[in-house]
């Protein structure tokens, strides 16, 4: 059941304008704690991937916000996912990060749950006059849906679908999806979770900014070439936008910018890459194929904590309001295993604690964390762009790249949800 | 087993390395690499880790290990400007002889680091290291570094210095 703001006295549009926003919402924990009942629990969550578990009692233990949730696949096939606490006295069941269970067992007093979160046993059940173990079988998510393999979670039963969350923002995730020649992709490599002393909205802030690139990531760009290269030169010459897709979803563009196929993928050649075009194109024609290539895979926020990075995918875990971390992953393409091993060392490069671009990027956002406490100076400026922005022929806002235009979408959402009834 | 005066050559080595990459003396650092040098820190303890299915924290060949070498010499690589202080310790040192004259040696470390640049928080790094090392031209070069961390497959912070 939700429960109503537990801080039901910060006037949020007192904080959020259109284009500048209040220090407190990275800093004050009342806030933190308001996002995690609003965005968190009431909202849809991104919790993990169909290809994470492909067998009957293959589980991984995530967190829904800050809830320990299990998810796990069960005997009929379908995904469960059940709050990670025990019925009895509320220990975590499954300490594990993955694996794979016929049952869960509480190590307290041993009760012990199946995969369909049905409680099977109660040890000593003398001590119960009457013991309805129906009652007690793990909690489930209230609500939950998936789109394409990926799985997302509600905990409150009611709400709008995922359909509506998502809306038009399902065409980004299909983007990634239909560069696989089997509609598919793959999420088997494992997770890097990279630790950020920083309020996790930094990070779908940063990873849809793309004004920072020529500046925080300087070293990387003066010193190797890149398909990023063309957002860093003159302001004029930059071709990619940023768009925003409503609901909070933002997408960082590059695509206009790109001159050949492949960029996205660092350029690729040889008979692997020319049978993959080839099934693409028996899938789709010759058209549609060459746009894909062309275009590559999605850079957007699903919102609140699904980043598709392109060729990685990637997780906004909150830890408090001073502490989040960055999971990511390659997404491997079903059916194109050629490109795994490429597609692990971007991931390697790109993303993680010792990769070549994200500690940049979450240094960056713990001497924003840091800044922020500052009290005699307290308001954010989001205007960038607001002079030039433009709404396309579907209604989305696009901007040049370098523009605000993704910051104040997500903050715009971010407002309603705060307020909403 | 190998001579004393090889397991000496061994552990003058591995605290030569350790002092490279304590002060950021990354040119010196990376002359220690043989040009088909493999540089692999694994995103888990698991010891069934394939490098070409799992993610890993570091996966350089010589080409990525130059590149890496080369940002943090830029003077832009900011989680490592200015470079942490740190300060490891390199223990229970076992080496043996391996195919072709090499040798492969194994030691646990403890790494404090001063992450200086934001918050100035101590961060502590502990884990076992495997080195492969081969002489050449007189010298012992490392041509293989693995290092699990202890917590590899924890949320780490920033780990752009050289473990």
């Amino acid at each position: 059941m939700s429960s109503p703001s537990p801080n039901g006295t910060i006037d949020y549009t007192a904080l959020v304008h259109d284009d500048r926003i209040h220090a407190s919402l990275y800093t004050d924990p009342r806030i933190f704690d308001d996002e995690m009942e609003r965005i968190f629990r009431r909202g849809w969550v991104f919790v993990g991937h169909d290809s994470e578990i492909p067998s009957a009692g293959d589980f991984v233990t995530r967190r829904v916000g800050t809830e320990p949730v299990i998810m796990v696949r069960g005997k009929d096939g379908d995904v469960s996912v059940f709050v990670n606490r025990c019925m009895h006295r509320g220990t975590m069941v499954c300490p594990a990060d993955r694996g794979s269970a016929r049952t869960f067992t509480c190590p307290y007093h041993g009760w012990t749950y199946d995969i369909s979160g049905e409680l099977l046993g109660v040890p000593y059940p003398g001590g119960y006059a009457a013991f309805d173990k129906s009652a007690h079988g793990l909690t489930r998510a209230p609500r939950l849906s998936s789109y394409r393999g990926f799985v997302f979670a509600s905990l409150s039963p009611a709400g709008i679908s995922l359909a509506e969350h998502l809306g038009s923002a399902t065409r980004l995730i299909d983007r990634s999806c239909d560069l696989s020649p089997a509609g598919e992709v793959e999420l088997t490599a494992g997770w890097v979770k990279h630790r950020c002393a920083a309020n996790w909205k930094a990070l779908p802030e940063n990873d849809s900014d793309g004004y920072h690139l020529g500046f925080v990531h300087r070293a990387l760009f003066s010193t190797v070439r890149s398909q990023y290269q063309r957002v860093v030169g003159d302001e004029r010459a930059i071709k990619a936008v940023v768009r925003d897709w409503g609901n909070g979803h933002i997408e960082i563009d590059w695509s206009p910018g790109y001159q050949g196929p492949f960029e996205w993928l660092g350029g690729v050649s040889g008979s692997a890459v020319a049978d993959f075009v080839a099934a693409l194109e028996r899938r789709d024609g010759a058209e549609v194929t060459r746009r894909r290539l062309l275009g590559g895979p999605a850079h957007a926020l699903i919102f609140p904590n699904l980043f598709l990075g392109e060729t990685n995918i990637a997780i906004v875990e909150p830890v408090s309001v001073e502490e989040c971390v960055h999971w990511h992953t390659p997404m491997f393409l079903t059916g194109v295993p050629e490109f795994r091993s490429r597609l692990l060392r971007m991931a390697e490069a790109g993303m993680g604690p010792a990769s070549f671009l994200m500690p940049e990027d979450l240094l960056v956002a713990s001497r924003n964390q840091l800044g922020l406490h500052a009290r005699t100076a307290v308001w954010l400026e989001l205007g960038r762009g607001l002079n030039r922005e433009r709404v396309d022929a579907e209604g989305r806002t696009v901007s040049h790249v370098t523009d605000e235009t993704t910051n104040r979408a997500l903050w715009r959402h971010y407002r309603t949800v705060m307020t909403e009834a | 087993m190998i001579s004393h005066t090889e397991y000496r050559a061994v552990v003058e080595f591995l605290h030569r390395e350790a002092l490279l990459a304590d002060e950021a003396r990354y040119a010196e650092w990376l002359a220690l690499w043989t040009d088909d040098g493999v540089y692999w820190v694994p995103a888990t303890t698991d010891p069934a880790a394939d490098p070409d299915k799992h993610l890993s924290h570091i996966y350089d060949n010589r080409g990525r290990l130059e590149t890496r070498i080369k940002l943090l010499l830029t003077g832009h690589r900011y989680s490592q400007e200015p470079a942490s202080r740190m300060r490891r310790l390199v223990s229970n040192i076992e080496a043996a002889p391996a195919e072709n004259g090499e040798l492969v040696a194994e030691s646990n470390f403890a790494l404090a680091e001063l992450a200086i640049q934001a918050k100035r928080e101590m961060h502590w790094w502990v884990g076992r290291t495997t080195h492969r090392l081969r002489r050449v031209g007189g010298e012992l070069k490392m041509c293989r570094k693995k290092v699990v961390l202890v917590n590899a497959a924890e949320p780490l912070p920033n780990l752009s210095f050289l473990i």
